[in-house]
């Protein structure tokens, strides 16, 4: 262990807890999450970094959204990050779902993400290489030490508004709102 | 030669086809709405039983829709490959744009279901007989099918996706 994280360690060890064991969601988006395999097999190897993908969404908590977000796919986005425990961190990959990318004049194709859900950070490139989910998963770190990387409780204050922009686009939903008024 | 024997043959029972062809297995078969279904029934009691695929171009100049099929025949048994198997036929047709109709070929080819959902779908084209001409892929909802020529993918995409404001 690296002594000088002692002190972190001892203020508070859940949040380091949470900052060396991502767990991703593996969920297929668009085309990046051809980079996924490689990054978490033998090549690059994302243990290395505490990431390893897990089988559902209810052991995860960091959601890469790898590629174009078409209106099907976002609906799925949404059952899935919602389904996720708390702390969780979402980060966009890609250049799609940061504005659209080559998909910025479809017709079904979602142009920011960040108006459904909230994001953490983007890693910017199409395709970005797997070096670039480490710098950014290292990145998260110092985000998630300075408490930056407060994706979850910006969804809980402002889910009035996430809410009403994902009913702007689905109509009625099939699920209640995941948090009351109160 | 196959090709040449399969194209006299078409060429005496179907007078009006213009039948060209522009590389060397391939086939292409333009004729009349009218004989197009009949066209299609011919070729599969002549062996070519495989649909490949329908698919639609919108020809906004000339005021129709053209629809694309394409057949090739399944290999023997016995695992011989001749060269029936490696032709590919093409039968194409037209239709009014107005009107956006035309007869379901689930009867002949079983597989045309989807593909023709999926035309009904993204190109507004009505096929009668078709069980269930229901939503495939699209979740929004559009004033026109969005893979028409006329259909303005920028204006939809400034007017929708431009009117949904930004959380913070």
């Amino acid at each position: 262990m690296d002594r000088n994280q002692l002190v972190k360690w001892i203020k508070a060890p859940a949040k380091m807890g949470h900052k060396y064991s991502l767990h991703v969601v593996y969920f297929c988006t668009g085309c990046g999450i051809i980079e996924i395999p490689p990054s978490i097999t033998a090549r690059w190897d994302a243990e290395r970094f505490g990431v390893i993908p897990v089988a559902t969404p209810r052991q995860a908590n960091l959601f890469l959204i790898t590629g174009y977000v078409s209106t099907k796919t976002l609906k799925a986005i949404i059952r899935t990050y919602e389904q996720m425990p708390e702390p969780k961190y979402t980060v966009g990959f890609g250049s799609c779902p940061i504005n659209g990318g080559m998909y910025w004049d479809s017709y079904n194709t979602i142009k920011k993400l960040d108006k459904y859900i909230p994001i953490d950070g983007w890693i910017a490139g199409c395709m970005p290489r797997p070096e670039a989910v480490f710098v950014a998963v290292t990145h998260l770190w110092t985000l998630i030490d300075k408490e930056m990387a407060d994706g979850y409780k910006r969804y809980r204050e402002k889910y009035d508004y996430y809410r009403a922009n994902q009913e702007k686009v689905f109509g009625e939903m099939e699920w209640p709102p995941l948090y009351g008024k109160e | 030669m196959i090709m040449e024997e399969l194209k006299s043959k078409l060429e005496k029972a179907f007078g009006s086809a213009k039948i060209s062809s522009n590389y060397s297995n391939n086939l292409a078969i333009e004729l009349d709405e009218t004989q197009a279904i009949s066209m299609l029934s011919y070729l599969k009691n002549l062996g070519y039983k495989h649909l490949a695929l329908i698919s639609c171009v919108d020809w906004i100049e000339d005021n129709q829709f053209e629809l694309v099929y394409v057949l090739s025949a399944y290999m023997p048994s016995d695992d011989s490959y001749s060269e029936k198997e490696k032709l590919n036929i093409i039968v194409k047709t037209r239709i009014s744009r107005e009107e956006a109709k035309y007869i379901s070929i689930i009867d002949i080819f079983e597989n045309a279901e989807p593909y023709e959902r999926e035309i009904h779908e993204l190109f507004g084209i009505h096929f009668e007989g078709h069980p269930r001409l229901t939503p495939l892929f699209l979740v929004l909802k559009y004033d026109k099918p969005p893979f028409r020529k006329d259909f303005d993918t920028r204006q939809f995409v400034d007017d929708y996706f431009g009117n949904i404001p930004p959380v913070e």
